[in-house]
């Protein structure tokens, strides 16, 4: 056409191998509007799906750590993340009953070993901490 | 070389974050109780992968689901966590299918980009998402041990 190029911006070729734009509703529900984190941290976040809040590939490695185990649909390795933020929501609040108990508005070791002792749930914990 | 799979932890700022929002304002938590409850945390995903990974044994298969994961946390007695886990996985299907469908467009999109150079208003559309790709991991890949 012209023979001059107008204000062409001044990028070079794009090549954007990425997935358009992810449907972003169902997203900022399941986070708790809490956004991520520092910046460090959000690089990471990035990574993964925002449904979960720990990193998929960390889950991943840590499943693959078992002789027994050869291949685990991505779903899994999802639903192995969320189940373990639950896992560590729930152990937080048992272990602060304790603390409550002491007085305390600092959670410490004893509670959570007094939480583990005390919960059925838990039993699976026996031993293994350090 | 002794590596224990506890060794591999989770990310300390991300557990942080999940135990402050599961607890009150105002409580705060030691370092110790920390590094107990990613300890826990890590114990937890084991068992409940060897478990889940029993399931799909017992069912003639190798790779393990989301099926399986869901029968470990009966077994484990974590009923409760049943309905929620089954909420997320709705959502994140939802959104891995999604993703799936627009990079289908995408790919169409880049064949008819190739012979169409002055298109540059497709090419702002398409700025954000690089980096979202990178967060599926591949979307068919499994785990391979």
């Amino acid at each position: 056409m012209a023979a001059t190029a107008p204000a062409a911006p001044a990028e070079p070729e794009v090549d954007r191998s990425g997935a358009e734009d992810e449907p972003r509703s169902a997203e900022p529900e399941e986070d708790g509007g809490n956004g991520q984190a520092g910046p460090t941290a959000g690089a990471q976040q990035q990574q993964q799906h925002r449904l979960a809040k720990l990193p998929l590939s960390r889950i991943k490695t840590l499943m693959k750590a078992d002789p027994d185990v050869s291949l685990a649909s991505q779903e899994s390795v999802f639903i192995i993340a969320k189940a373990t933020e639950l896992f560590v929501e729930m152990i937080a609040k048992d272990a602060l009953v304790y603390a409550q108990q002491g007085k305390r508005k600092t959670l410490q070791r004893k509670d959570l070993d007094n939480a583990i002792e005390a919960i059925d749930e838990f039993a699976f914990l026996e031993g293994t901490l350090d | 070389m002794a590596e224990r799979p506890e060794d591999l932890n989770l990310p300390n700022a991300v557990i942080t974050r999940i135990i402050k929002e599961a607890l009150p304002d105002g409580v705060n938590v030691s370092k110790e109780a920390r590094r107990a409850i990613s300890q826990a945390a890590s114990v937890f995903v084991l068992y409940a992968t060897s478990c889940a990974n029993n399931f799909a044994m017992k069912a003639k298969r190798k790779t393990l689901n989301a099926g399986d994961v869901m029968s470990a946390m009966e077994e484990m007695e974590f009923e409760r966590f049943l309905q929620p886990l089954r909420e997320a996985l709705e959502a994140y299907k939802k959104g891995q299918k999604g993703k799936k469908e627009a990079s289908e467009q995408k790919r169409k999109d880049k064949e008819k980009n190739s012979t169409d150079e002055n298109d540059k208003s497709r090419d702002e559309e398409d700025e954000q998402m690089d980096e979202q790709e990178g967060e599926n991991e591949g979307e068919e890949e499994d785990v391979e041990n």
